[in-house]
């Protein structure tokens, strides 16, 4: 009899667990609905940003890992914020709403491993500052400096029509 | 097989030109420094303007004798050049102007007859361009350090409107030299400056270009804009016409007297009905054309740039 109760309560066990397993993984990936804020570091060589990315995730692995895919996404449709000394940037999209209408180019452009891996580079080698290692309730705040290469970036998507250049039309 | 190599070509030739007449004009940008930047580094010329000192930038000075405006220049357009659009070059526009001069004084033809200009094509022979790019550095000092105010403003030449502007101080320096802070500031504002550009030429594609629209009267004309024709003054008849050929009606009628009218902020359709590409003076010979074939009104066109012209009424 207490077998026959264990069993189930072991197997409930499990698979609440491996739910919640998914979900957390769920939202560590996409679900973090572009949870991040981004400022201006330094001017960095011609065509890139130097960039301070602060993501938030349950794991710091996976905070370090979308700060690169945050940064693209700051340089594309958030902007720059700047600093004194060093002028706030634009984003490269005008168009807010861009994201959504053209869903599936940037649903690949960012998937895992995705496109956007190759205009931006961790400039510290993915080392975190302890001040930049915060703890806000349950979820870790990092902070990691990157370069954006914005002119590869701006190129690219130029080429695959998402953006005008600015001699487009003439 | 000679039949389908034709058809081919034609075809080709076809998509060639159609393709070709779907390109709006291109406006040509150039850098200049400001006159306050000029003014605060000694490179202006002073004339006498009928007893009034009138005081111009020195282009030509400045950019022979300051290595850093060459730099700050040469840095803009080599950062226009990779974002695929090219700038008209200050020093060899400035260049080209001296070497044609010199040519039409030395130019005669085998009977002996010489270049014609008038004191108007003259007055004309200047640099120009559709947009300037106008530039001004300044360097603050605090104790040891520096740093570099810097302010990029992009006028149109016939607005007079500022489409484009980034300004703001870089970070203050204790070893950078001056040449790597302006760079640094260049590098720096250039994509800001771009971004409003970018929404100044996609304002045009939607609105139309803005040009401005100058009509005078010859003294020998027979009559002036208030003159009756078919029961309407002719200031009526021109205005109308604006009226209709007007993107969205769009325009506006600073000034309007019996001799002179001026329109400005005109928004023309940047193709005509055979999608051909269309700039102030195209605009405007239309009007020049119904005016001779409705009113048998003669009148001579002049250009300035992509976005003015002026018709003067009365003859050619």
């Amino acid at each position: 009899m207490k077998k026959l109760i264990l069993l189930p309560t072991l197997m409930l066990a499990l698979i609440s667990v491996s739910i919640d397993a998914t979900s957390k993984k769920k939202k560590d990936k996409v679900g973090q609905g572009w949870r991040y804020e981004i400022e201006s570091v330094g001017v960095g060589v011609p065509g890139t940003y130097l960039l301070k990315v602060w993501s938030y995730s349950a794991n710091p692995e996976v905070a370090i890992e979308h700060a690169k895919k945050n940064a693209v996404h700051g340089v594309l449709f958030k902007g720059i914020l700047g600093k004194p000394g060093i002028p706030s940037q634009r984003p490269l999209i005008s168009n807010p709403n861009l994201e959504n209408e053209k869903n599936d180019f940037f649903k690949s452009f960012f998937s895992d491993n995705g496109k956007y891996m190759k205009f931006v580079t961790l400039s510290t080698d993915g080392s975190v500052a302890a001040q930049d290692r915060l703890k806000v309730d349950r979820e870790y705040k990092i902070g990691l400096v990157v370069s954006v290469n914005v002119r590869a970036l701006r190129k690219d998507l130029e080429a695959a029509g998402v953006i005008k250049s600015l001699s487009s039309g003439f | 097989m000679k039949y389908f190599f034709k058809t081919a070509l034609i075809f080709i030739l076809l998509i060639s030109g159609l393709t070709g007449f779907s390109q709006a004009k291109k406006p040509t940008i150039m850098v200049v420094p400001s006159d306050l930047w000029c003014n605060k580094n000694g490179y202006m010329l002073e004339y006498d303007n009928l007893g009034t000192p009138v005081k111009v930038p020195d282009y030509k000075r400045a950019l022979q004798e300051n290595a850093d405006l060459l730099l700050a220049v040469s840095k803009i357009n080599e950062l226009m050049t990779d974002r695929g659009f090219p700038l008209k070059n200050l020093e060899s526009s400035l260049r080209m102007l001296q070497n044609q001069s010199a040519e039409d004084a030395m130019f005669t033809s085998k009977s002996g007859a010489q270049i014609n200009e008038n004191p108007i094509d003259l007055l004309k022979k200047v640099t120009r361009a559709d947009i300037w790019m106008q530039l001004t550095w300044t360097v603050n000092r605090n104790g040891p350090k520096r740093s570099i105010t810097y302010v990029l403003q992009g006028l149109d030449a016939y607005t007079n409107k500022q489409i484009a502007g980034s300004s703001g101080t870089g970070q203050p320096s204790f070893s950078a030299e001056l040449p790597v802070l302006l760079e640094e500031a260049v590098v720096a504002h250039l994509d800001n400056f771009n971004a409003q550009l970018q929404s100044h030429f996609d304002d045009l594609f939607e609105n139309g270009r803005e040009v401005a629209l100058r009509i005078k009267v010859w003294d020998s004309f027979d009559g002036d804009l208030e003159s009756e024709h078919d029961g309407m003054e002719l200031s009526e008849i021109i205005e109308y016409w604006v009226d209709d050929n007007t993107v969205k009606g769009r325009f506006n009628l600073s000034i309007a007297t019996e001799n002179m009218m001026f329109f400005e902020q005109v928004r023309i359709p940047l193709y005509n009905e055979r999608d051909r590409a269309m700039d102030a003076r195209a605009w405007a010979r239309e009007l020049r054309k119904m005016l001779r074939s409705e009113y048998q009104i003669e009148s001579k066109l002049m250009m300035q740039g992509l976005g003015q012209a002026q018709l003067v009424i009365g003859e050619k």
